[in-house]
């Protein structure tokens, strides 16, 4: 065979995917859902937050920024590429 | 919790592993930045060359940084996850110092030319072997504490961070081809294969899931608010272990490699799309509305940044793996901008921001200094952003000249000013890594400061 490292290895991972999601199933690790979203508040609690300060306003809005330039980035490369596509 | 004043000597250890190797792993990258635009400085020093130098930098970002960073975490959170204490302390702290043996082999073998030459699988059998055991010794101690739990349902965190672990051991000893201890590979397009395949996912299978780990504990702890739905975050894991373990060969589009290999390797890459946002979606919404608590905790600041960042590398990653897209964007810079974004934007602000997180509980005193940890948020940020930027800007300018039959030599003096303003950025970076150690090791070391309740 030509490949057959990497089929064996999908196969392998293919086959102990599926127990060990059997074994949840079976375990009951799907029911319950809405504690298990409580699940890292039920220990004890860090201090009380701090509120929200104008420097942290700023931060935030200096990050928005930075997203929509990574973001408009991205996308003129997207729309670059499949304009001068062959 | 079982135990009344766990020790956590593993998480700490790991703390201070990931700190003094960023120093290192980033110090690595800026000495390879700085020989692209100035190949002399290190004439006649064997062992500085670009060629050992690019190794060493990524195997200790990945091994030696983020990796330790994220682990710190995990073995903080799996025992309180758990209800229990962590299975073995001792064995944690002998996984941290044979971790930290290997990575000194790694950079000692490395600099001396000891290397099997097969990007990002470059290390020798016998710390390939090494690196396996640690994985091992990290699951063993993982699944033992799963086994001695007294919370029945497993937190989405122990999943992701239970996959991470056993999946790496895995790929690693496949991707390494360890039953082939001399030349550490397969011939010809197997072996491109496989290598792809281990390549992308030492970064994806091992970073991504131990990062959504902690992602998943550090947010609803810090804005105080359960999580906004685990049924999602269990999709989102499954999904995750579906499409992402077979998506190498995006990185093989132009190589004759089968085809339906390539359509898998595209189609998933797309796919990616499910657990990515079905993530994301999850903590945004945990977080909305409770930015203010985020801002107040430099740990959740750190992650909560992280996630943007993997919203970007994500989509990214996505859109690189359609054919016409890499016609540009493949075999230049722009890669190297996307690896950064991933591994530093993304996974290594979430191993940042997980080490600050657990300092205070694991050392039970406030951090040495938030100002310093803020510096560094920064200073990590600014790079991160910088190095996106400036090696985007590269690779658009390389990819055009290789779409339209541009030679090398013509293209080189217009990369070189980002060339320039990237080994500048990573000036930066190193400085924030020795001010991000500085900081860990006075939390850890000097007792200062009031006890945290």
């Amino acid at each position: 065979m030509y490949f057959p490292y990497f089929i064996t290895y999908m196969s392998i991972g293919l086959v102990i995917s599926i127990v060990v999601f059997i074994w949840a199933l079976k375990n009951g690790q799907f029911r319950d859902q809405q504690r298990a979203r409580f699940l890292p508040l039920e220990d004890d609690l860090d201090q009380t937050a701090a509120g929200t300060s104008r420097v942290s306003r700023y931060e935030m809005y200096g990050l928005f920024l930075l997203a929509l330039a990574g973001l408009g980035a991205s996308a003129a490369v997207l729309i670059y590429s499949l304009f001068y596509a062959p | 919790m079982s135990n009344p004043s766990p020790t956590y000597q593993t998480a700490k250890g790991f703390c201070l592993t990931s700190a003094f190797w960023m120093i290192v792993g980033t110090l690595m990258g800026l000495i390879g930045a700085t020989e692209l635009v100035a190949p002399d400085l290190t004439k006649n020093i064997g062992w500085l060359v670009f060629g050992r130098v690019r190794p060493i930098h990524i195997n200790i970002v990945l091994f030696g940084f983020v990796t330790p960073g994220l682990l710190a975490a995990a073995f903080y959170y799996f025992p309180r996850l758990l209800k229990t204490e962590l299975y073995s302390e001792r064995l944690g702290v002998v996984t941290v110092v044979a971790w930290n043996i290997a990575l000194v082999a790694v950079v000692l073998t490395l600099m001396l030319g000891y290397t099997q030459g097969r990007e990002y699988a470059e290390l020798i059998w016998p710390i390939d072997v090494a690196v396996i055991v640690v994985f091992l010794m990290v699951f063993f101690n993982f699944i033992m504490t799963v086994k001695q739990r007294t919370e029945p349902v497993l937190y989405v965190s122990v999943w992701y961070a239970l996959a991470a672990v056993i999946l790496t051991a895995c790929t690693y000893a496949l991707g390494n081809i360890v039953w082939r201890p001399s030349s550490g590979a397969l011939v010809g397009i197997p072996d491109a294969i496989i290598l792809w395949f281990y390549g992308h996912n030492v970064f994806g299978l091992l970073l991504t899931p131990l990062s959504a780990g902690v992602t998943y504990y550090v947010i609803p702890r810090s804005v105080r608010a359960p999580l906004y739905s685990h049924t999602l975050s269990l999709l989102g894991f499954w999904s995750l272990i579906v499409v992402y373990t077979h998506i190498g060969t995006h990185h093989l589009l132009q190589v004759p490699v089968p085809t339906w290999l390539k359509v898998i390797a595209i189609v998933d890459s797309v796919a990616m799309v499910i657990p990515v946002m079905a993530f994301l979606i999850n903590i945004w919404y945990t977080a909305k509305g409770r930015l203010g608590e985020i801002h107040a905790d430099i740990g959740a600041k750190f992650v909560f940044t992280g996630t943007i960042m993997y919203f970007f590398v994500s989509i990214q990653g996505s859109m690189m793996s359609l054919p016409d897209v890499q016609r540009v964007t493949h075999f230049n810079n722009w890669v190297v901008a996307h690896a950064h974004i991933g591994v530093l934007g993304f996974a290594g602000m979430i191993a940042l921001g997980g080490l600050y997180y657990i300092l205070p509980k694991v050392t039970g005193r406030p951090l040495y200094s938030r100002l310093l940890a803020d510096i560094q948020y920064w200073l990590v940020l600014i790079v991160s952003i910088g190095f996106t930027v400036v090696l985007t800007i590269a690779g658009l300018i390389q990819g055009n000249g290789w779409l339209n039959g541009e030679t090398v030599y013509r293209i080189l003096p217009q990369i070189h000013p980002y060339y320039v303003t990237r080994a500048s950025l990573g000036l930066i970076l190193v400085i924030g890594a020795a001010l991000g150690f500085y900081n860990i090791v006075r939390t850890l070391f000097v007792r200062s400061g009031e006890a945290v309740t």
